[in-house]
């Protein structure tokens, strides 16, 4: 159906060491990123996406939410997904999890965590393997607590699936006051209902009931979004913080270039399905390579300039029926006749640096010139 | 946390008290705008029964005590109201002297058993077979048998009993026609008579579950399927609880509270509902003795029997108003 | 390569397509349309009935007594006759007569309740939905203790104490009570409305709050108000028929439920005169299931999530 697509390089090279862009107050000692530093397996793979396609079916045909997407996700790292409204950054997260629900269904794909394949689970396989293997920090944390049961109940209620009845009520309890410890909640909230807890407390227990089994990944879904900006930045931070602590491998879904920026390693670009560019945070930053990405960037508000907003539009092909080759061609500044003829294969710019664009093939370097002279000059 | 908002609970307490309040005016006022004086008009009708109903001038004479008709209209009433809160609704004409109280207190334990009964039936059932049809691991003939055995669905309960009368009482008696325990039989504690009671009480009962439960099971379909569409649920999803955890303690955990509104909105209905059914199978509740009064002409016992019948309606509806907080836990701190 | 995996996957969501769109008018939802078509071949019928029958027979004494359906015997052992093709029953009504004229008697009753309930019901709603306050308090007051309280219990009271009263006077005392249930409908229907984006917005821009409940709110709530008023007319009859049962009803032309009750009062029962008690049963059995298809079918017409799930 259609062939399998190189992907990551399988090892790095010595000495790839980035630096993490500095964070406000910066005191995170966290050693980033752990491959590459010597201790041999920092570079392992926990999480390997590969091919995956996700579709929703509608009256007028399949929509591509998510279209033959492949990534790595690396032990120890957070790695940020972004891209506007509608791009398949959240449907992609819950395609890893399983948890597409109808009309979407996927296509195909391979998901593999720790070597497991999680497509070819049995229902209960797949339901023991869910929160141990991957779990998720949701979206809405307004809405995703049970508004019938008390906090602790619903904390105790995925302990007790996974790990059977708790006869020791107090470990358990105790063990619940270290994770509430963990993303700073106080104790008093144990005995409460969801309904007394404000926003940033009820996305902390979502955050402490996603990493109270220890899972390989944890998937955080646009989980600030709904928070108003201060409480926002501290929700991230816990979330970076119980991470390192509980060492879990991270994948944050977000639109907040801003905010992303301090709190991931590497950063994935999507658009229209596509996953158009992936790379270190900091490249992003400094050296966005997709036009798409470097529209992203520049979008981003500063306080020191005014400048015109780039993006004026979402995406305006129709998503059941993308248009051939190149799905930014219709959008991009630089496309030519050759991005309506051939779709762009992943191309390695630099170490962990990969960009969909065909500016980045060797063949057109005089094209490349001549665009990045054009945005030189903007 | 804890306790019910005095918000909530002064506004069921209004609630009752005004159901009542309206229900006794109701029943003052309507004698009074028939056509002509209202006792001389009941004296006019009991005197085509003056035949056979015995001491009909003590009857007639305590009437005219109790409504003391030369009295102003306001005094006349709130002697009304003082005596109908106390609970003395006169004498029965058809069964003087016993007041219409002491059959009341003889009939009204049958028509709370038998609508209780049934109404712990279908809401148990009903609200069952709702969450079965919306789940996503119910079997499939199961999906197909619970619809079909929700045909009978909205036709009258009293209608549907002469179908179960004529079919399991006539054609095929397996179960008697009328009556609330076999005939002879003194009421009592033994299992004979205790058995007897469920064997009368089955159709009347039947009669009112097999066409209600259908109601509840829609509902409840309508609310698991509103619910699943709730963040939580996949949450719930994400964290590999088991299914059947899910399906009681997320779903219909959450989807039982609006049923729970809808069953004291549902009461006055269902108590209609039951004295017709009472009527058709000559149950010993005050569906009948309604309908002796109606029978019999007699009006203090048409009026005491709806008065009471009313007040314990907005009784049951309280009952359940009040323990719908122990059950959601929000409408402490909201206080609607 | 992204064209080859795309053309199974636009293949197939094209075959999809057109299934689907055959069945996405929502109006074309089985449980309504087969409602409507029971309710509607009622009507024919009678109209035929109107016709070709003669509706004089539905008076007592036009006909000879206790006669059985066609290919039936009485337990006088007289066959049925094609003269009177569903029987008489006691004081001698041609069954099929009474059936012409008392149907639409039982169904009219409803109509003319609900119709008052709803029109009530609407008033009422919309005042409580849109001016709140005091108004609102009261008329939720109203409806709380009016469905509370078990209506054919006072309707018995009234009928009673009133002289023998026609159908339309019975519709009316039945739309005392037949008022609540849409009023508390209509008011949470209007409050969730008035919430709403699109009214907000045009609150904002200054349009008159009558325009709004015009424009804006009546059409969204015309399916919700179908649903209620079917849902009403089906309590407005099971009033009629509650108190029909109970002797209270028209007596020189019937309606279904008075012969009901004449048919209990004679033991048709234990005379097995099925079709005097029976036909009119099935009857009223089918118009109350047809109604209920037809509520069901505009829920999900109004509320596109059941409709997805059925």
């Amino acid at each position: 159906m259609s062939e399998q697509r190189n992907t990551h390089p399988k090892s790095l090279p010595e000495g790839s060491v980035s630096t993490r862009p500095h964070k406000e107050g910066g005191t995170s000692t966290r050693p980033f990123p752990p491959r590459g530093l010597g201790d041999g397996g920092g570079d392992r793979v926990v999480l390997k996406v590969d091919n995956l396609r996700i579709h929703y079916a509608t009256p007028q045909g399949d929509v591509i939410a998510v279209s033959d997407i492949s990534f790595n996700l690396y032990e120890g790292e957070t790695l940020g997904l972004v891209g506007e409204s509608g791009c398949g950054k959240s449907t992609t997260a819950y395609g890893i999890l399983q948890l597409v629900q109808p009309p979407g269904y996927i296509v195909h794909g391979s998901i593999q965590v720790d070597g497991t394949e999680v497509l070819n689970l049995e229902e209960e396989e797949l339901r023991k393997f869910r929160w141990t293997g991957l779990s998720l920090i949701p979206q809405g944390a307004m809405n995703s607590l049970n508004p019938t049961m008390r906090v602790k109940d619903q904390i105790i209620d995925v302990i007790e699936s996974h790990e059977g009845k708790q006869k020791d009520k107090d470990a358990l309890r105790e063990r619940i006051f270290e994770l509430f410890q963990n993303v700073g909640l106080p104790n008093r909230i144990y005995n409460m209902y969801p309904h007394e807890l404000s926003g940033g407390m009820k996305q902390r227990v979502c955050i402490a009931m996603g990493v109270a089994l220890h899972p390989t990944v944890v998937i955080a879904d646009e989980a600030t979004s709904a928070l108003d900006v201060v409480v926002q930045r501290i929700v991230a931070q816990t979330l970076v913080k119980v991470k390192d602590e509980i060492g879990v491998s991270l994948i944050v879904i977000g639109h907040d270039m801003g905010l992303l920026a301090q709190i991931v390693d590497r950063i994935a670009v999507m658009y229209a399905g596509k996953m158009v560019e992936i790379a270190p945070v900091e490249n992003v930053y400094a050296n966005p390579l997709h036009p798409y990405t470097q529209l992203l960037i520049d979008s981003i508000p500063s306080i020191k300039e005014r400048k015109p907003l780039k993006i004026t539009e979402g995406i305006t092909h129709d998503p059941r029926n993308p248009p051939s080759g190149c799905i930014f061609r219709l959008r991009c500044p630089f496309a030519w006749e050759h991005c309506a003829e051939v779709e762009p294969p992943p191309i390695y710019v630099e170490d962990l640096h990969e960009v969909a664009c065909h500016l980045y093939d060797e063949q057109f370097e005089e094209r490349r010139t001549n665009a990045h002279a054009l945005i030189a000059n903007s | 946390m804890g306790g019910i908002s005095l918000n909530y609970l002064a506004r069921r307490l209004l609630v009752f008290a005004l159901t009542v309040w309206v229900a006794a005016t109701l029943i003052f006022i309507i004698p009074r705008l028939a056509p002509g004086d209202p006792i001389s008009a009941m004296i006019a009708r009991m005197s085509q029964f003056e035949g056979f109903v015995e001491n009909a001038d003590l009857i007639i004479e305590s009437w005219r005590k109790r409504f003391g008709l030369d009295d102003p209209i306001h005094v006349q009433y709130l002697r009304y109201l003082g005596n109908t809160l106390r609970l003395d609704l006169g004498y029965s004409m058809g069964n003087f002297p016993s007041t219409v109280y002491e059959l009341i207190a003889r009939r009204l334990p049958w028509t709370i058993g038998l609508v209780g009964l049934s109404t712990v039936i279908f809401f148990t059932v009903g609200n069952l077979c709702g969450a079965l049809l919306a789940w996503y691991r119910t079997p499939r003939w199961l999906k197909v048998m619970i619809p079909i055995s929700m045909t009978f669905t909205s036709v009258p309960p009293a209608l549907f009993s002469l179908l179960l009368v004529y079919i399991f009482g006539f054609l095929l008696p397996i179960f008697p026609q009328v009556g609330a325990y076999g005939r002879g039989m003194v009421p009592s504690l033994t299992p004979e008579f205790f058995g007897s009671v469920l064997h009368h009480g089955f159709l009347p009962a039947m009669s009112i579950v097999l066409v209600t439960f259908g109601f509840w099971a829609l509902g409840m379909r309508g609310m698991m399927v509103t619910i699943e569409g709730e963040d939580y649920m996949i949450l719930a999803q994400a964290k590999g609880l088991k299914p059947f955890y899910v399906l009681y303690r997320y779903m219909i955990r959450n989807a039982i509270l609006p049923q729970m509104t809808a069953l004291a909105v549902s009461i006055g209905t269902l108590i209609n509902g039951s004295v017709l059914v009472e009527i058709m199978f000559v149950y010993n509740g005050m569906g009948s003795l309604i309908y002796e009064g109606i029978n019999t002409q007699d009006f203090g016992l048409i009026q005491g029997t709806s008065f009471i019948l009313i007040v314990t309606s907005a009784l049951a509806v309280l009952i359940i108003d009040l323990v719908y907080p122990l059950i959601d836990p929000r409408i402490s701190l909201e206080g609607r | 390569m992204a064209e080859k995996t795309k053309d199974p996957a636009v293949a197939g969501g094209v075959k999809k397509a057109g299934l689907l769109n055959r069945f996405d008018n929502p109006w074309l939802n089985w449980k309504f349309l087969t409602g409507a078509g029971i309710i509607g071949l009622i009507f024919f019928m009678i109209f035929l009935g109107n016709q070709f029958w003669d509706t004089e027979l539905a008076l007592a004494g036009s006909s000879p007594l206790n006669m059985p359906p066609v290919g039936f015997t009485n337990w006088r052992d007289q066959e049925g006759v094609p003269e009177h093709p569903l029987g008489t029953e006691n004081s001698g009504r041609d069954m099929l007569a009474l059936l012409i004229v008392g149907t639409p008697r039982t169904i009219g009753v409803g109509a003319i309740a609900a119709s008052v309930g709803m029109g009530i019901g609407i008033l009422l709603g919309f005042l409580a939905g849109f001016v709140g306050g005091f108004a609102d308090d009261v008329i939720r007051l109203a409806t709380d203790v009016t469905i509370t309280i078990p209506s054919l219990l006072v309707l018995i009271v009234i009928q009673s104490v009133l002289p023998r009263i026609d159908l339309v006077t019975m519709a009316l005392l039945i739309s005392m009570f037949a008022w609540a249930t849409p009023t508390r409908y209509i008011r949470a229907q209007v409050l969730s409305m008035r919430e709403s984006g699109y009214v907000q917005m045009a609150r904002l821009s200054g349009v008159p709050t009558r325009d709004i409940m015009y424009r804006e709110i009546m059409p969204n709530l015309l399916p919700y108000l179908a649903a209620s008023y079917i849902g009403n007319m089906t309590g407005a009859i099971l009033s009629a028929v509650g108190l029909e049962l109970l002797g209270f009803g028209p007596q020189r032309i019937p309606s279904l439920g008075v012969s009901i009750f004449w048919s209990i009062e004679a033991a048709a029962l234990l005379r097995n005169m099925w079709w005097w008690w029976g036909i009119p049963t099935v009857i009223l059995a089918v118009v109350f299931i047809a109604l209920l298809l037809i509520n069901l079918g505009l829920d999900e017409i109004a509320n596109p999530r059941l409709r997805k799930a059925s």
